[in-house]
């Protein structure tokens, strides 16, 4: 061949390599980097991402101030009126579609039930031995992050087993109540069904957990059967007791103790900053209630937010044990102390709140109002029994001899007397025991709402609007689904 | 045919009777004495003539009162009277106002008559005579819609081009291509600016035949090539400068600084600080970090070629040291260049272009708070530099400030580059109206760089300090709950590599019919690959605490803190693109064009992307109706088109990363978890620019004078933000982001003009004068949904921000308060709307909204008070060429933009600009405000920092003078010429700060200045010589 012609042909080559070239050679993959597309290859990677999905429980902090808040047993407290506003507007049933904290609730399960739907997306990747403990856990958090939405927003969009583009949102709409509730307990069974009664490692969800949120949420429904169900199968078969001395339960030393179905761990070395308060890890509750500008002994100075209603200190029996463990009446604690100096913030009542608050040798670091190693204690033994209580004196054949047991249990730990009223008096007794037992744990508000007593013991509050929470209005825009509002707002 | 010979007969006889015959010979060269080949040299009014040889030489027969003319393609011609001289030596300038004049455009050429397009070129040589480190520095103000601002004066500091305004907040560089290979726009400094041949700037839609990467215009440069049948051609230039700082910025002396230091305390009710405050002048920190310093830069070329190929190979060495640091700040570049032609066969020649590049750069802190010119401008006049053992004096008890010149000498880094750019192309004309061309091109750059952070103490409670006393005993630093190590001195090295490389093949067709209907068309496809990787490493304890030890080869490989990091990406672009062009006798032309571009950085459901462009242009002057003795040329242009941006589009953005924050405690320790970070986008694609241009080009005066107007209307949509989402998606717990989205929308419209004079007023006096404008009207038209504003650049230290995008103002205006001076007295404070913390002397700021509160907590009282992008640029240009002697100068102004005053570190003992001693000192003595300890807002950001940053400059004057041929012809070289030059020799502004041609690194960040290292004022000599 002449070399005119081979050179004509190189020519050639060189032309159409390109242009036969197809759209392939701009399909590829990042080289040397883990993204979500291409992680879920071993065991291992499963253990992480349900580590990753365990982590956003750490935002629960704002479920106990609006709980508390909301309700008849504390006021939003703070620096002034205009500190962390929302709360405040909460405190006076006053809050509407914009409300940062109300938004935080939302972003936070959300973000929570992405980091869970993200596993189950890649499920079917591999199989290998103790998967399914790994799946069940992610079913439990599932079912507890949804258990949170429900609980404040009524109708939210259910969203299982993978994550949402963006373009995707506004093709979705709210999904009723009761199928939301379908799915937290369908979630919570599945958890149930596989995992163990114990888990060597502390911080790992159990069985119990998944049984006792599932009679929880139960009983959220009024499904007092289900609930006495599951409830009394914890009581039966599970390996829980109550801790003996309720005056020292609350100290970090007496953490993770007989009584503990499911704590959210914290550790005191990872915080968060001021700016993002929905990407907090430290529970910031301890630290925000601390008592303001303190100095003495046993406590250290916070910022006196979500403090403790004298109304709710009356009510306590003087004789009750439970009384000073939940709330610090500082006055009485200042005469106690010569020394003590405090400061008062907005709304100051006098009072604590004794059970979250930061105390001398149990605060984190880098910033100890943003971070404690104290945990949450999301759910105690106690409260099985006082929800077992309930339901069984509630449900379609009462069983109130066992109710009354349950019952006495807790006031027999609080050095309180034994109970003997039945039938609705007893549903009474129950409902007050739970305020007492649960004082400044996030549930009141909650248990007004679905036991209807809310519209008499809230002032403000307005049956038939303030059952649940207004859907953030930024998020009904941001969706662009045309949601309606919660009835009322 | 008969009765022409005869009259040339008659004509011959008539010669011979009149006049004698006589032989003239001489030679031709170009404006760089080079010799032209192939000139055309007639006898004015006969058929006598011959064409110069290879060597530009030529011998002719004439009668002695003949005229000569002698023409060739590209120069002017020239008429010269014989006057009986023997040798006639001519220089044949250029035609630079040639209406065939080439023009690169993509994938092919077009002349300026033809161009549908908003085009604008300038000559290497217009290049060359500036003198310049940096290419970017020689385009600034030579074209009309293209800014130049440089990021810093310090040698290698970068430059910014920005061709018709700013039209995203991320990447606005435009896109480079050197000889057909795709070269990246940050990387200029390796380019020696004697290389080049020409550029054209594709500023309009036309650039669209670059699709997904034209929305920011489009740079062609072409290197130096040789010509065919020419003999070898060397040529030498040097020169060499002595740059020193062109401004200085005014602050108090030790004197001034104690009086008002005593008075700052005094008012509140404190001891003064100085006894007696006759401290004299104390230490210039200036002066002492401000030096002289040199520059140099050395080129040799050979060019020629022969019946087959054609070659120019150079060389070069450039080296500039900082006027701030000296050698601690400087930038070393050795280039090579090897450009070769062939041809094959008949028909296929084959084109390799070669430049190489060797960079070596030192740099100190700059233009960031902490740089060596704030802590210069911010540190105390009485302190001396050394102390009385010969160390370097402490900033005492100025927060965040140290010694500057302790800060030079702690300062240890270099970066070392190299670099490889190249092409092999082949062409083949297959017949006279189809041609194909296949090329590779390619860039290769490794990037090695050193930094030392040695163990140093600059005093009490600096935050710099490495060491923890002045005994440079380390600090502690904690690895594991209760487990301290000593943080010892540390050596970081790395490794990067830059791997680009473009396959283009094309073919062109053109072909003309009836002699009117001229079709031309492109057809081709491109594929363009872009990686990268690098490697780091830190090590800790170097031997002796010295920068000649710190290597990562010498260091504890034990310890506990040593880190590695590495990455590595690629992206990759497929295109095809289609061109047609019809005209119709020239007179009336159209184009239209569409690429389709398919990228690796763009989501699943936008992988490919389709980019349309239309043009037409209209030769009036063409037209039989049209007979204006006025007008010599005159063409109306128009041009539409769809273009985009990928540059601000990291690879694989559109993917979920795994950088969330998943770390959550089991059996009370934090156990590792993984959580998505940034969310992705299966949607996210390009920046979108459609771009409306009309354009006007006419000359007049016989093509002396020509003028170009455009006006343009340019909308960017789909910019990339990360705007709040719906919560759904789950991108708001610890770590994670909101997914980038396309939403978002910038304008720019504006004018240019361009006007460019050229005339030989005799044969030895030439004129040029070139003259162009630019506005630039910006607006920021559309945010997207859940994102009112974007913040930029901080003010001072602290979260204040001083510019912003938002809808309505140009993109990165500043954002503050506005002052009515400063209050008199109490009454007026009363009178006035409530204002917290304010006193008789500080100042005054407006009641934006009007509810009679001044809001320091929010935003309700800010409004616009500046912006950087200025009003109107303009570049102007003169050169005068008479007898030998050549002048030329280049005028860059600058109008209407502002600059923020962001180099005071606003705190107590700092030093302040000599401006405060206005201060006020009681009712009606003046309107700056007073100084106090006391409680008080004058330091939020407001107007009262916002300064004019309007300037006209001198770039660049050059006197220069060429030995004559009858001295030069005795030695050997064609052409001598040596000159003398100043590049910044004035600056006339009103700016305070060191410089008011101060870029940025983005477009929110423009105009804030931090102590910009200011351009240097150069004085040079240099010597041209050909040979």
């Amino acid at each position: 061949m002449k070399i005119k012609n081979k050179l004509k042909i190189f020519l050639f080559m060189t032309l159409f390599a390109a242009a036969f070239s197809c759209d392939d050679y701009i399909d590829i993959e990042p080289e040397g980097e883990l993204d979500a597309e291409n992680f879920f290859r071993t065991p291992r990677d499963y253990d992480r991402a349900l580590t990753g999905a365990y982590d956003l429980l750490q935002t629960s902090y704002l479920s106990i101030w609006i709980g508390e808040i909301a309700s008849d047993n504390s006021r939003a407290g703070g620096e002034s009126p205009s500190d962390t506003e929302g709360l405040h507007q909460i405190d006076a049933m006053s809050h509407g579609g914009i409300n940062a904290e109300l938004r935080n609730i939302f972003r936070w399960n959300y973000s929570g039930i992405a980091r869970v739907n993200y596993i189950f997306e890649n499920e079917d990747n591999l199989e290998f031995e103790g998967k399914d403990q790994i799946m069940a856990q992610a079913h439990f958090l599932r079912a507890y992050y949804y258990s949170e939405l429900v609980k404040f927003f009524g109708d939210v969009p259910l969203i299982v087993d993978k994550r949402l583009g963006n373009d995707e949102v506004s093709s979705i709409q709210r999904t009723p109540a009761s199928q939301v509730y379908a799915q937290i307990e369908a979630d919570l069974l599945a958890a149930a069904e596989v995992l163990d009664w114990t888990n060597p490692v502390k911080g790992r969800i159990t069985k119990g957990a998944a049984l006792s949120l599932l009679g929880r949420v139960y009983l959220y429904q009024d499904k007092f059967d289900e609930a006495a169900t599951v409830l009394q199968q914890v009581i039966d078969e599970g390996p829980y007791s109550l801790f003996p001395d309720v005056t020292t339960m609350w100290l970090l030393e007496n953490e993770e103790n007989q009584e503990t179905v499911f704590d959210i761990e914290y550790v005191g070395v990872e915080g968060g900053s001021y700016g993002c308060f929905v990407c907090l890890e430290g529970f910031a509750a301890p630290g925000f209630h601390g008592i303001r500008q303190y100095s003495g002994p046993i406590y250290a100075s916070g910022n006196s937010y979500n403090v403790p209603t004298a109304d709710l200190y009356n009510s306590f029996d003087p004789a009750d044990l439970r009384r000073d463990a939940s709330v610090l009446d500082i006055v009485a604690f200042a005469e106690a102390n010569p020394g003590v100096e405090y400061g008062t913030g907005d709304q100051h009542t006098g009072y604590f709140n004794n059970k979250y608050i930061k105390r001398q040798g149990e605060t984190g670091a880098p910033d100890d109002d943003l971070t404690s190693p104290l945990n949450h204690r999301v759910i105690r033994y106690a409260d099985v029994l006082l929800m077992a209580a309930e339901a069984l004196n509630r449900k379609a054949s009462p069983d109130d001899a066992t109710a009354r047991e349950y019952l006495n249990l807790v006031r027999d730990r609080a050095d309180m007397p034994e109970i003997t009223a039945s039938g609705a008096d007893l549903t009474n007794a129950i409902w007050q025991e739970r305020r007492w037992e649960f004082a400044g744990e996030g549930l009141r508000f909650f248990d007004l709402v679905r036991t209807g007593q809310a519209a008499n013991e809230i002032e403000g509050f307005v049956a038939g609007k303030h059952e649940l929470f207004p859907i953030p209005q930024a998020e009904i825009d941001l969706a662009g689904a045309g949601w309606e509002q919660n009835s009322n707002y | 045919m008969k009765r022409t010979l005869l009259i040339q007969l008659l004509f011959m006889l008539l010669a011979v009777s009149s006049y004698a015959q006589q032989t003239v010979s001489g030679t031709v060269t170009d404006s760089d004495g080079f010799p032209i080949p192939g000139v055309n040299v007639l006898e004015k009014g006969t058929n006598n003539g011959t064409v110069t040889d290879i060597e530009g030489k030529y011998s002719l027969t004439v009668p002695s009162d003949a005229v000569l003319t002698y023409t060739y393609i590209g120069f002017n011609s020239q008429e010269v009277p014989v006057q009986s001289r023997s040798t006639i030596d001519i220089t044949m300038m250029e035609d630079i106002t040639a209406l065939n004049e080439v023009v690169v455009v993509g994938y092919g050429t077009s002349t300026k008559k033809e161009l549908t397009g908003a085009v604008a070129s300038v000559k290497g040589e217009s290049i060359e005579k500036l003198n310049v480190p940096r290419l970017e520095n020689a385009l600034q103000g030579q074209f009309a819609g293209v800014n130049i601002t440089a990021n810093s004066g310090s040698p290698g500091g970068g430059q910014n081009i920005r061709i018709r305004g700013f039209s995203t907040y991320l990447n606005n560089d435009p896109l480079i291509v050197v000889d057909g290979v795709i070269y990246d726009a940050q990387g200029l400094a390796s380019i020696n600016p004697s290389d080049i041949e020409s550029i054209d700037v594709l500023k309009d839609a036309t650039a669209g035949i670059y699709g997904v990467q034209a929305a920011n215009g489009v740079i062609m440069i072409t290197t130096k090539k040789g010509k065919k049948n020419q003999a070898a051609q060397v040529s030498f230039d040097g020169y060499y400068g002595v740059q020193e700082t062109s401004n200085k910025i005014d602050v108090l002396n030790a004197r001034e600084y104690a009086v008002l230091k005593n008075e700052m305390v005094v008012s509140n009710n404190g001891t003064p600080i100085f006894d007696n405050t006759n401290l004299g002048e104390g230490t210039d920190w200036q002066d002492e970090v401000f030096q002289t310093a040199p520059i140099q830069n050395y080129n040799l070329t050979v060019r020629g070629g022969t019946n087959k190929s054609s070659y120019s190979i150079g060389g070069s060495y450039f080296d500039q040291e900082g006027i701030v640091g000296g050698d601690k700040s400087s930038f070393t570049r050795y280039n090579g260049r090897v450009n070769f032609t062939t041809d094959l066969t008949d028909n296929l020649t084959f084109e390799n272009v070669l430049l190489y590049a060797n960079e070596y750069r030192k740099t100190l802190p700059e233009n960031v708070i902490g740089s060596v010119l704030y802590n210069a401008i911010n540190n105390s006049p009485i302190f001396e530099v050394y102390d009385e053992n010969g160390d370097f004096t402490y900033a005492d008890g100025i927060t965040d400030i140290i010694n500057p010149l302790a800060q030079i000498a702690n300062t240890f880094n270099e970066a070392r580059t190299n670099k490889l750019t190249g092409k092999l192309a082949l062409n083949w004309e297959i017949n006279e109206n189809f041609s194909a061309t296949g090329r590779f091109g390619y860039n290769w750059a490794n990037v090695k760089s050193r930094n030392f952070n040695p163990l140093v103490y600059y005093g009490p409670q600096k935050a710099q300090n490495t060491a923890d006393d002045a005994d440079l005993n380390p600090k502690m630093t904690e690895i594991a709950p209760g487990v301290l190590i000593p943080q010892l001195n540390s050596v970081t090295q790395s490794e990067q590599k830059f791997i680009d490389y473009n396959l283009d093949a094309f073919i062109n067709y053109e072909k003309t019919f009836n002699d009117v209907h001229t079709v031309k068309g492109t057809l081709g496809t491109s594929v363009f690959s872009q990686s990268s990787e690098g490697i780091f490493a830190t090590g800790y304890d170097v031997p002796y605490n010295s920068w000649e030890f710190a290597y990562l080869s010498l260091i504890d490989e034990k310890n506990f803190l040593n880190t590695n990091d590495g990455y590595q990406t690629e992206a990759r672009l497929l295109s095809y693109f289609i061109r047609g062009e019809y005209n119709y006798n020239n007179k009336y032309l159209f184009s239209a064009m569409l690429r389709r571009d398919g990228s690796s950085k763009f989501g699943a459901n936008n992988r490919i992307g389709y980019f349309p462009t239309f043009s037409g242009a209209w030769v009036i002057s063409d037209e039989d109706f049209f007979n204006s003795s006025f007008f010599d040329f005159l063409k109306l242009r128009a041009s539409y088109g769809v273009s985009g941006n990928d540059k601000s589009l990291d690879n694989f953005t559109y993917r979920a990363l795994l950088g969330g924050e998943g770390d959550y405690p089991f059996n009370n320790q934090l156990a590792n978890g993984v959580a998505i970070g940034t969310a992705g986008n299966p949607d996210l694609k390009w920046e979108e620019t459609s771009q409306f241009d009309v354009g006007l080009d006419f000359d007049l005066l016989k093509g002396a004078l020509s003028f170009a107007v455009d006006y343009y209307i340019k909308t960017t949509k789909d910019l990339l933000f990360q705007p709040d989402v719906s919560a759904l998606i789950g991108t708001y717990g610890a770590g994670s982001a909101p997914p980038f989205i396309n939403a978002g929308t910038v304008r720019n419209d504006g004018l240019e003009l361009s006007i460019n004079y050229k005339k030989n007023i005799s044969n030895n006096v030439n004129l040029s004068i070139a003259y162009n404008l630019t506005t630039v009207n910006n607006e920021v038209t559309a945010m997207p949904s859940g994102l009112d504003y974007l913040e930029g650049a901080p003010f001072s230290v602290g979260a204040n921000y001083a510019t912003r995008m938002e809808v309505g103002y140009p993109i990165g205006f500043f954002y503050g308060y506005k002052t009515d001076g400063v209050f008199q007295n109490q009454q007026e404070i009363d009178n006035s709307p409530t204002q917290l913390d304010a006193s008789p002397g500080d100042l005054k700021y407006q009641d934006i909204n009007g509810d009679g509160v001044i809001d320091f907590g929010g935003n309700s009282d800010k409004t616009i008070i500046g912006s950087a992008i200025p009003d109107v640029t303009m570049g102007f240009n003169l050169g005068v060429q008479a007898y030998g002697f050549d002048l030329s100068a280049f005028l860059f102004a600058s109008i209407g933009n502002e600059i923020v005053r962001n180099y005071e570190r606003q705190i107590p003992l700092a030093n302040q600009l000599a401006y405060r001693i206005d201060r006020w000192t009681g009712e009606g003595s003046s309107n700056e405000p007073r100084v106090t300890t006391e409680l008080n807002r004058n330091n939020v950001f407001s107007d009262y920092f916002v300064e004019d940053g309007s300037y006209l400059r001198l770039k660049n004057i050059q006197i220069g003078y060429t030995l004559p041929n009858r001295i030069t012809d005795n030695t050997g070289f064609e052409n001598v010429r040596f000159y003398v030059g100043a590049n910044n020799l004035f600056t006339l502004t009103e700016y305070r700060g060191f410089d008011p041609d101060i870029g940025s690194f983005g477009p929110l960040g423009a105009g804030v200045d931090l102590g910009f290292y200011p351009q240097p004022r150069t004085y040079m000599f240099g010597v041209n010589l050909n040979f």
